[in-house]
């Protein structure tokens, strides 16, 4: 069965080269448009990995990701921060709220499968 | 003058703290300079909708390109079955470079996935310029006003505080920047 990947950003080109990325890997791909869809998304289903936007409109990644550890099913699941960001403090501000890793964009296909592959596969 | 006022309002400029002793010239300079940093928010609108619409299409053509290039590689592959083995040598030579033409161009495609990521970092920095722009504007609203205050005594001690604070206001918010790249190169990566 093919593992649910839920990708967040408020770029609609963002989530399209995600989900092409992702689908043609064999994952199946949720998209939320920013973090309070997100968090509506991750109640309804089942996922195996969060990939998420930081700067967003309404909920920002940042706060998705706090709200997500706060929940049973997403305590352990990995969620993975894809930004333009890479300043040490917000990144070290995401570790401590549980982020899994952080990958700075534009994102390589290859090496974003690699790395999702790394933590779910 | 109302209408003069009601042109502020719509730009959120707090014009209306103005001393009623403020001539309808003054009046008239600082509606200007709103309308200029009006003119230039609406100049970074039009390439930010520019830029999405280009996106929008080269994102629809990516994905047609992509499909196509499937399909072709389906087909060759499907051709090079049906003409091996009694399919003539130069057949299958020429089914071979097929190959290589498609698989090359699916790289290529997957190269595009990382430059067609453009248009967030620009929408970003656009956003990010804007709002130093509205910064600088409110700065100077302010700087406007509190000359006409003092009218007659407006030192240039006082223009030269104004303009000071304007500046390290932009440069706190410039700290913010959301978008460092300065290309198109994969971002790094970090596992916790």
């Amino acid at each position: 069965m093919a593992k649910t990947i839920l990708a967040v950003d408020d770029s609609a080109s963002i989530r399209q080269m995600v989900s092409f990325t992702l689908k043609g890997a064999g994952y199946e791909v949720i998209e939320a448009v920013d973090g309070q869809d997100a968090l509506d998304k991750a109640n309804i289903h089942k996922v195996n990995l969060v990939l998420t936007d930081i700067n967003m409109p309404r909920m920002d990644g940042l706060k998705l990701l706090e709200l997500l550890r706060k929940l049973s099913d997403y305590k352990t699941i990995p969620i993975l921060m894809l930004t333009t960001e890479s300043g040490d403090e917000i990144k070290a501000k995401s570790r401590a709220a549980g982020a899994t890793g952080w990958l700075v964009k534009p994102f390589d296909p290859k090496r974003l499968l690699e790395v999702i592959n790394k933590v779910i596969g | 003058m109302a209408e003069i006022h009601s042109d502020n309002d719509k730009t959120g400029n707090q014009c209306s703290n103005q001393s009623p002793t403020v001539s309808l010239n003054e009046v008239l300079c600082s509606v200007e300079a709103d309308e200029y940093f009006m003119n230039i928010k609406m100049g970074l609108g039009q390439i930010d909708r520019l830029v999405s619409d280009a996106v929008n299409n080269l994102v629809i053509n990516f994905k047609y390109i992509s499909k196509l290039t499937k399909t072709h590689h389906e087909m060759v592959l499907a051709i090079e079955k049906m003409a091996a083995p009694e399919g003539s040598r130069p057949i299958i030579e020429l089914l071979e470079k097929q190959m290589v033409i498609a698989d090359k161009i699916e790289q290529e495609l997957e190269m595009a996935i990382t430059s067609l990521q453009f248009g967030d970092l620009v929408t970003q920095l656009l956003a990010h310029t804007a709002r130093q722009i509205e910064i600088l504007n409110m700065e100077l609203q302010r700087i406007d006003r509190q000359s006409s205050w003092k009218t007659g005594a407006t030192t240039l001690e006082a223009i030269h505080e104004g303009l000071s604070h304007a500046a390290k206001m932009a440069k706190t918010k410039n700290k913010e920047k959301p978008v460092v790249q300065q290309g198109m190169q994969m971002g790094d990566v970090e596992l916790f």
